[in-house]
């Protein structure tokens, strides 16, 4: 919010000093640029009314009747309620487990300094920088020799063990700048270890936690790879896997149903930006700024 | 903590500070144990199996052989790996030289020129980067396709023969600049959040007094904006390589790292030389050279950044 107000004094340029002119011609190439983001999104809404013969003589004017049918097949030929389900459950099982761990973890790194916990915590954020990519192959084994094999856990608790290290440091640095007269007061009252964590410090850590619930949920809403690789079966599949399993399957032969699929896989993410943008955006630059 | 004690209170106080201590430290353990479990199962552990893997010759049946470095120096005779090295520097290298000052052009103006237009701009901008890449991917062919695909449909329409009848992502050439195009659009959105905000922290102080010393806007940017953002940009351009080292759901989706080895890039051949031809160790192997070029690209540009102290 302080930004918020830096950035308005910011703008307040040397008046004069032709500012007109550059200032029109910056603002119409920020324009075409923004237009160059968004047009993608935009042109399935020009074929995905249409037949494949309309689409096939006129892919660009507006479709003389409107076809429901595209949607109704892509939706079919996705299977999205069902991706959607197993997409909701393997998010929040990363959600319910990265976050309770990240913020008792962060909460020790900050408050109980000491030589062990130190050292804890640079191995933690050791493991930030590790690419889940490099260790596809244990991975795939180890969910094997668990007897997780081919399940929506077997997908969200590599992913919780990747999403800790950045989730810890982020705690960490939030409960580093609390006061720390609180936790004393606390303490001073009679509450115990526990007591102090989950009465006061947590509730006080509220911006954090729900930074890292919407972020966990949005990585794991995003993963592809992982998927690839631990699911088997056509059933558990992911929105993304389903959504790539339509791109191999059905190519963009029939524009219009490929149009539909594309609107309908891309609307939860859409919705959810609209909604929530400020905040996601918010989540990125806490994670970036603080790193 | 510190406590100003009597001697003869001291008995009974340590005796209560022990019995604290006790229980601070079942509370610590108990709090760490959560996260260390999931760290030491699900990364530590994997990590170690990829070095050792990475030594053994194994296909996932019966009993893995040692072979010592057998596995990276075939990995150095094999044109796949070359390819895909290349591939994956040349991707790191065109993102930090092209992706990098337009999201500071963008980012910059946005500051400067803000108004009623303008202003809102951000959101949109960063809406691509919170796409899934699957879609990325869908949106990517819909674009590039022969014949169906917009930039087909759009010139046929215009009557312009020669550009619909290039076929973006199947040409040897083409296809690592069509899918060079479509991780522009995906990733600068985040540079481009990111540099705002940091730009943002300059004081206003700095720019107002380099205004007074005749200073035009883009002389700002070029000469004071800039080098103050230099550690920003260290990071979204350490951020983008790395992130060329994993790049993987693009170039997988839209062209399966063809025509040729075209897009092929490291975790592509990883992910082909593990569960595509089970040769576990030779991918292992691919999985550690990921790992040491993330850290040697890291740990270079910070030094880099620690001994000049300016970037840029």
């Amino acid at each position: 919010m302080k930004a918020q107000s830096t950035v308005v004094r910011h703008s307040i340029g040397r008046p004069g000093f032709g500012a007109k002119l550059p200032s029109i011609i910056i603002t119409f190439i920020l324009i075409i640029l923004a237009c160059a983001v968004v047009f993608p999104l935009l042109i399935p809404w020009f074929s995905v009314f249409k037949t494949q013969l309309e689409f096939a003589y006129n892919p660009w004017t507006l479709p003389k009747q409107i076809h429901w049918d595209n949607f109704k097949e892509a939706w079919v030929a996705i299977d999205i309620g069902r991706g959607l389900l197993n997409t909701l459950y393997v998010c929040l099982g990363a959600v319910a487990c990265t976050v309770p761990s990240a913020a008792m973890a962060g909460y020790i790194f900050a408050r109980y300094r000491n030589r062990v916990t130190e050292v804890v915590f640079y191995l933690v954020m050791a493991g930030y920088f590790v690419p889940v990519q490099m260790c596809l192959i244990p991975l795939y084994q180890l969910v094997g020799s668990l007897g997780i094999s081919d399940t929506l856990p077997s997908l969200f608790l590599p992913m919780t063990a990747f999403g800790i290290p950045f989730w810890t440091i982020i705690y960490r640095s939030f409960f580093t700048s609390l006061p720390g007269e609180l936790a004393e007061a606390a303490r001073i009252d009679g509450a115990g270890h526990f007591a102090t964590f989950f009465r006061v410090m947590l509730p006080l850590a509220r911006p954090a936690t729900v930074l890292a619930i919407l972020m966990v949920f949005m990585g794991s809403w995003n993963d592809y790879l992982l998927g690839l690789i631990l699911l088997n079966n056509q059933k558990l599949f992911t929105m993304q896997l389903r959504v790539a399993q339509f791109l191999n399957a059905y190519g963009v032969d029939r524009m219009p149903r490929y149009s539909a699929a594309l609107i309908i896989a891309s609307a939860p993410t859409l919705i959810l930006y609209i909604i929530g943008h400020r905040w996601i955006i918010q989540g990125t630059l806490a994670g970036a700024l603080k790193a | 903590m510190i406590n100003n004690l009597s001697p003869m209170k001291m008995g009974a106080q340590q005796e209560k500070k022990k019995k604290r201590d006790v229980s601070s430290i079942i509370f610590q353990v108990l709090f760490l144990l959560p996260a260390a479990a999931f760290l030491l199962v699900f990364m530590f552990y994997p990590i170690e199996e990829t070095f050792r893997l990475s030594l053994m010759r194994y296909t996932g049946l019966g009993q893995p052989a040692y072979i010592g470095l057998q596995n990276y120096s075939r990995l150095l005779a094999d044109q796949k790996f070359i390819t895909a090295l290349f591939n994956v520097l040349r991707l790191a290298f065109w993102s930090v030289v092209i992706q990098i000052p337009l999201a500071f052009f963008i980012a910059f103006s946005l500051i400067t020129y803000r108004n009623r237009i303008t202003g809102p701009l951000r959101v949109v901008y960063y809406l691509a980067s919170v796409m899934p890449s699957a879609i990325t991917a869908m949106l990517g062919r819909l674009i590039f396709a022969p014949r169906y695909g917009v930039v087909a449909t759009l010139s046929e329409t215009l009557n312009w023969q020669w550009l619909a009848n290039i076929d973006f992502l199947g040409d040897v050439k083409l296809a690592f600049w069509s899918i060079f195009a479509v991780a522009t659009w995906a990733y600068t959105g985040f540079n481009i959040v990111y540099l705002m905000a940091n730009i943002e922290q300059i004081p206003v102080e700095i720019k107002e007094a380099s205004m007074l010393d005749g200073a035009n806007r883009w002389q700002y940017a070029r000469h004071i904006a800039l080098p103050m953002v230099s550690y920003p940009i260290l990071i979204i351009a350490v951020t983008s390589i790395v992130g060329s080292l994993k790049f993987f759901d693009l170039p997988y989706l839209l062209t399966n790292g063809g025509p040729g080895y075209a897009t092929t890039t490291l975790v592509i051949h990883l992910y082909q030389q593990g569960f595509v031809n089970w040769q576990y160790g030779r991918a292992a192997a691919i999985g550690v050279v990921i790992f040491l070029l993330s850290l040697f690209f890291a740990v270079t540009l910070f030094t880099m950044q620690k001994r000049k102290g300016e970037f840029v």
